[in-house]
């Protein structure tokens, strides 16, 4: 049992973190200058859309 | 006037133009795809209109139009689909041309630009602008009916 709940915990995060790298990286592509203050912002917000972005997907996933 | 202006003056006043004379006509089919057909006229105008002038930052507008103007005729989809459901409109040639236009656009400019992240933006732009128009399509021909009311 806890084999499964790791395993899933571990594929959630997979999954969180490539959604992460694929906002960041379209936050970083349309923006007009690359600073820290910037990547600070796109991190966060990148952080905040995968949340958002898995609950999503799995709403819709049922079918 | 350089060439891009040329070019969007030219894209605007034809395929414009046609797609405003479809939305003011005929019957309701034909209105909404001319109403769907819209944005893939005018995104790569806008495109072109912001090579024209220098000014990367209009690319902007060309963005936001891929991503709502697909959006909105979902919506349209959606609320007509009693009205449309007896003659599924499409017009699959049409359709095609304008997805070919905005490739066309999308690569004259990045070849015309230096690569970097504003190639990568263009690309972004054209992948939502064709894949939107062709998702947009589907979704006006009854290809998804089956999904939660169409």
């Amino acid at each position: 049992m806890t084999r499964r709940t790791a395993r899933a915990a571990l594929l959630a995060a997979g999954e969180l973190l490539a959604w992460w790298a694929a906002l960041a990286l379209l936050w970083l592509v349309l923006i007009s200058t690359v600073d820290t203050l910037e990547r600070i912002v796109g991190a966060s917000c990148a952080a905040a859309g995968a949340l958002l972005a898995r609950a999503g997907r799995r709403a819709v996933t049922w079918r | 006037m350089n060439g891009w202006i040329l070019a969007a003056t030219v894209e605007l006043g034809g395929a414009g133009a046609a797609a405003l004379w479809g939305v003011t006509t005929g019957p309701p089919a034909r209105r909404v795809i001319a109403q769907n057909l819209t944005t893939s006229a005018v995104c790569p105008a806008l495109l072109l209109l912001a090579q024209g002038y220098g000014r990367p930052s209009y690319v902007d507008l060309a963005l936001l139009l891929a991503l709502l103007g697909p959006v909105g005729t979902l919506v349209f989809a959606r609320l007509l689909s009693d009205d449309l459901a007896g003659d599924s409109p499409s017009a699959w040639a049409l359709t095609w041309a304008a997805a070919a236009l905005g490739a066309a656009v999308v690569v004259a400019l990045c070849v015309a630009g230096d690569p970097g992240r504003a190639t990568v933006k263009l690309l972004v732009i054209g992948a939502l602008l064709i894949g939107g128009n062709l998702i947009a399509s589907r979704a006006l021909a009854g290809g998804f009916r089956g999904v939660a009311g169409g």
